[in-house]
């Protein structure tokens, strides 16, 4: 059994620090004026009654089990609420909320909460939501009859068809359709799995080294459009704009590095050189010497010395789009941790609250309750940025806050160059990259860009992609499989049922 | 530019449609898929498969207003295109914008009008009216039935289906019937044929 669609689910990692930002939110819910109020501690409460539940497989359910945004809740959560201890007065001290959470849970097993057709109890185990009419679970296997007749058709809609998914090989990785040659070679393989998986995979390598793979403005140039942002206006170098900063074309060119050929993807955020393009069409990239990068002109010139420099994320690029003038410079990091882990912290995603913070350094209020929500995690993890400069300088400075006491205060020298990321302590930008880059949300954000771009939709919003998509990011990770290589790993996400069944 | 009766003639074929349709049997109609995710073939895409198939260069395929490419200029993020440095789209559409269906109706035509008026400026390499005859003389039946052939096969890398040539044949029947001269006749049947194979849902969306 599989799932229809679902939004926004299971991105809340429920740490120690997720957990204190929800009882936050729960704490706030209390207060307000509606009943609404979420109960952090229902997320690990609800994994005990069903522990075996899709939902639980990290340990606690995600907050989109009971609510739409925290702490308002959907259909699922607003019928358990009314049976959680009825009769007893508002807000429900969390004792008593736990003790009638296990007995609301059963007593609304059978009921329908969102009306889609599917018992509560029902979506729990096939892994949908049941608060979330647009998530409910679909059979995706065909009777007997049905698959013999399916075999049959142009499209053979009950198996993973090789022909079907030879022409999406074409058309998504070389930009074209397979031409009637290639098709009826290929054709002629289709029956025989021994023979057709090798031309498939023949097919996408050809189709990796096309410029509409790898060119500017190629399929692998557009994957890093959301993570680099270039803007035309303020673009240096080659074809420069208006107000040149900084010049894009790096970034994109170590991005495309870092994800084609033998390359360790993680370059993204380890990598202390930048890549140059030494000719488009064909695409031929190669590492600039020292000499070179020191040889740029000034108005393009990559100022971070080399030992300082942490991928993408310490570009002059990076620097001119998101620190810009900050002495905190949380853009730069809500947009880092968005790009490359993919959690987008003004959706919610990624809490993980560190205690005692966030501390407001740089005055800027962020510890009032309704923004300490978020920045007791983002400000943490903003830290180890602080000593990188935007426009201007755009290098590394130990001292840098020193230039900021006039605009954001004296204090804001007393913030910490060391910070915390997905709970590890990092000393500096450089171990904020090292635990970044070996994270599983980073696996997950580089598994999941191609998935969208080779099958068209986010694999966390699927549950029926999440057993495939799950074995392909732990895949990259795997040093016997995939080995943190994007082209291996392609091989294996076309192999997939999502991709290969019409 | 276009001209009216190729309008009144696309209107005419677009009511022999249902006809053509209802005539395919039970073993061309395909189960649903049990999840279905098709996506939109681009405009870059688009055009460079048309580039292929109908033989003209890409650079040249498609012009609004003879000068602004269809796709890189005119119809880029509505043909499910980015432009993130100028425009800050980085991705494309969600959705397909409501105005994709005109804008690939529009470039679809304009291809087949261009390769049509190609073959007729210089007929000894021409694509889609290769030997269709005498000027001011109606085609044989088989050079148009393999005409037909040739559209499924150059756009769509298959043979046309009986049902599918059926459609186009009876097309031509009523075209041929109207009081044009035989080489607009043949000349708009082509075109509007080219148009029908180029915008169908099987070469638009994979």
């Amino acid at each position: 059994m599989y799932s229809g669609s679902a939004k926004e689910r299971g991105r809340l990692s429920w740490t120690p620090g997720a957990a204190f930002a929800a009882l936050l939110f729960g704490l706030l819910g209390a207060f307000a004026p509606h009943e609404a109020a979420a109960m952090p501690q229902a997320a690990a409460a609800f994994c005990s009654v069903y522990p075996e539940a899709k939902a639980c497989a990290s340990g606690a359910a995600p907050c989109a089990m009971c609510h739409t945004t925290p702490p308002q809740r959907n259909a699922y959560g607003t019928s358990l609420a009314a049976r959680i201890a009825p009769g007893q007065p508002r807000p429900l001290a969390v004792d008593v909320f736990l003790s009638g959470l296990r007995d609301a849970l059963k007593l609304t097993e059978q009921d329908d909460a969102d009306g889609d057709g599917f018992s509560n109890i029902s979506e729990i185990f096939a892994g949908t939501f049941p608060g979330e009419a647009a998530s409910f679970p679909v059979s995706l296997t065909c009777k007997p009859g049905e698959a013999r007749q399916a075999s049959q058709q142009r499209w053979n809609v009950c198996a993973y068809d090789p022909i079907y998914a030879f022409k999406k090989v074409s058309l998504d990785v070389c930009g074209r359709s397979a031409t009637r040659a290639e098709l009826s070679t290929f054709q002629g393989l289709a029956s025989n799995r021994k023979r057709w998986e090798p031309a498939l995979s023949a097919q996408l390598d050809r189709c990796l080294s096309t410029h509409y793979w790898l060119g500017k403005e190629g399929a692998v140039w557009n994957i890093a459009n959301a993570k680099i942002r270039p803007s035309h206006t303020v673009k240096a170098g080659q074809n420069p704009g208006p107000v040149p900063l900084a010049d894009y074309e790096d970034d994109f060119n170590l991005f495309t590095w870092a994800n084609i050929g033998d390359h360790d993807v993680r370059e993204e955020l380890l990598a202390q050189y930048y890549v140059k393009r030494v000719s488009d069409d064909p695409v031929k990239l190669a590492i600039m010497t020292e000499a070179e990068v020191k040889a740029v002109s000034r108005r393009a010139s990559q100022n971070v010395p080399q030992e300082r420099r942490v991928g993408l994320i310490t570009t002059r690029w990076n620097g001119a789009i998101n620190t810009m003038f900050t002495a905190v410079p949380r853009t730069t990091a809500a947009q880092a941790y968005r790009a490359f882990l993919g959690y987008d912290i003004a959706k919610m995603q990624g809490i993980s609250s560190v205690p005692h913070e966030p501390i407001d350094f740089d005055a800027k209020g962020v510890q009032a309750p309704q923004c300490a929500a978020c920045h007791a995690t983002l400000d943490p993890l903003t830290y180890p940025f602080t000593r990188y400069n935007g426009i201007g300088r755009y290098n590394y400075e130990a001292g840098r806050l020193q230039n900021f006491v006039r605009s954001d205060g004296k204090r804001v020298t007393e913030a910490p160059e060391n910070g915390i990321l997905l709970g590890h302590k990092v000393k500096d930008l450089m171990e904020w990259g090292q635990v970044a880059a070996n994270s599983d949300p980073f696996a997950q954000k580089v598994v999941g860009d191609y998935w969208k771009v080779l099958i068209g939709r986010d694999p966390e919003t699927h549950a029926q992609d999440q057993a495939e998509y799950t074995k392909l990011w732990q895949g990259l990770k795997s040093p016997d499989a995939y080995n943190y290589r994007v082209e291996k790993m392609l091989h294996g996400l076309i192999l997939t049922q999502a991709y290969g069944r019409p | 530019m276009i001209r009216h009766p190729l309008i009144v003639l696309a209107a005419l074929f677009a009511l022999a449609l249902p006809a053509a349709a209802a005539a395919a049997g039970p073993s061309e109609v395909p189960r649903n898929s049990l999840d279905p995710r098709v996506k939109l073939k681009d405009g870059d895409r688009y055009l460079r498969d048309l580039s292929a198939q109908l033989e003209i260069p890409r650079e040249e395929i498609c012009k609004e207003l003879l000068q602004y490419d269809c796709f890189r200029d005119a119809f880029r993020i509505v043909l499910g295109g980015v432009d993130a440095a100028d425009l800050g789209v980085n991705e494309p559409l969600e959705q397909e914008a409501l105005t994709a269906p005109i804008a690939l109706d529009r470039v679809a035509l304009r291809v087949c009008v261009t390769r049509v008026e190609r073959d007729l400026a210089d007929p000894k390499h021409a694509v889609l009216l290769r030997g269709a005859g005498p000027k001011g003389t109606s085609p044989s039946p088989a050079w148009v039935k393999r005409t037909v052939q040739g559209l499924y096969d150059r756009i769509l890398a298959r043979d046309a289906t009986p049902a599918e040539t059926a459609q186009l044949l009876g097309f031509y029947q009523k075209v041929s019937a109207s009081a044009s001269p035989a080489d607009t006749k043949v000349k708009d049947w082509v075109t509007l044929g080219c148009f029908a194979v180029a915008s169908s849902v099987e070469n638009v969306f994979y």
